[in-house]
């Protein structure tokens, strides 16, 4: 649509900040363009965490935007309106997260000391974090998002109990539970 | 590439596959959100009027021309009009809708 939201060639953050202003006065063109330009980074974002439940992906895309929307005056434009959505993003995955998780009923298991697992010489690295990807996608939900919050997000266990309301101890059990299942599945897959 | 490797350093490897393989959002789902956005927003006051949306540089549908010029008051002007539109109803529910009006959201947000 190629629409000028302001006369000279703008800073990034001057340009995102005009259209966070044009959004907060509901002017419905700029709040299209708004969707338009940040869906699909949000949406990547998103499915990369919770998928492959792909309903829930496209309800917490949508809960990103609304959020969103009810604190677009709160943007001021000291980073990329796309890094302050990532913000609203990674928060609106953490409750994602806590939801299921903490709904779940996890077993929890003794710590396996220094496991690993055996490869496969022939696979190179990127075949290796497609295979890993894959064995994440087929693990039950709650050990699929256990363990994307624990090494993905790079959350603590200590945050992560606080967020479940469980001990560290308990969680660090439950992440056992979740590695042992996440071995098992490899193996089974080799 | 060693051939033993930690399951904390694979689950954390996968991270980056997950991410490359992202797709783009489907064009039914923005489709909704900003109808959804458009709604909140209109749901806590008029919004800005078709008029001054003009003004400010962001090019009408035909549609959206039609009620501009309309001999209706401001109220009017300030109503979503995409709510009684054919071309939001197909956009939410078809991807890659069949609709190509010039200035319609719903059309720029076809995956094509």
């Amino acid at each position: 649509m190629g629409r000028e939201l302001t006369p000279a060639v703008p800073s990034v953050h001057e340009r995102d900040q005009a259209l966070a202003d044009a959004v907060g006065r509901k002017d419905r063109k700029a709040s299209a363009e708004f969707v338009q330009e940040h869906a699909d980074s949000v949406y990547a974002y998103v499915l990369a965490r919770l998928r492959p439940n792909a309903v829930d992906v496209e309800d917490v895309t949508q809960e990103v935007f609304l959020a969103a929307w009810r604190c677009i005056g709160d943007y001021r434009g000291s980073s990329s309106l796309k890094a302050w959505l990532f913000g609203i993003a990674r928060h609106k995955v953490e409750d994602y997260y806590r939801a299921k998780v903490r709904s779940s009923d996890l077993e929890e298991a003794d710590a396996i000391a220094g496991a690993g697992l055996q490869l496969d010489s022939a696979l190179d690295e990127r075949r290796l974090r497609e295979r890993s990807l894959a064995v994440l996608d087929r693990l039950p939900e709650q050990y699929r998002l256990l363990l994307k919050w624990r090494y993905w997000e790079q959350r603590e266990t200590a945050g992560i109990a606080v967020a479940l309301g469980r001990t560290p101890k308990a969680v660090e059990r439950m992440l056992a539970r979740a590695r042992e299942r996440f071995r098992r599945e490899w193996e089974g897959a080799s | 590439m060693s051939e033993r490797m930690g399951i904390e350093e694979l689950i954390s490897s996968a991270a980056a596959s997950a991410e490359a393989s992202a797709r783009r959002a489907p064009s039914r789902l923005k489709s909704r959100i900003y109808s959804r956005l458009v709604r909140e927003q209109a749901a806590n006051g008029p919004l800005l009027s078709l008029s001054d949306t003009k003004t400010s540089g962001g090019a009408l549908c035909i549609f959206e021309e039609l009620v501009s010029v309309a001999p209706v008051g401001d109220a009017v002007k300030a109503k979503n009009c995409c709510r009684i539109c054919h071309a939001r109803v197909v956009a939410e529910r078809i991807e890659r809708a069949p609709i190509y009006w010039p200035h319609c959201p719903y059309v720029r947000f076809q995956n094509r």
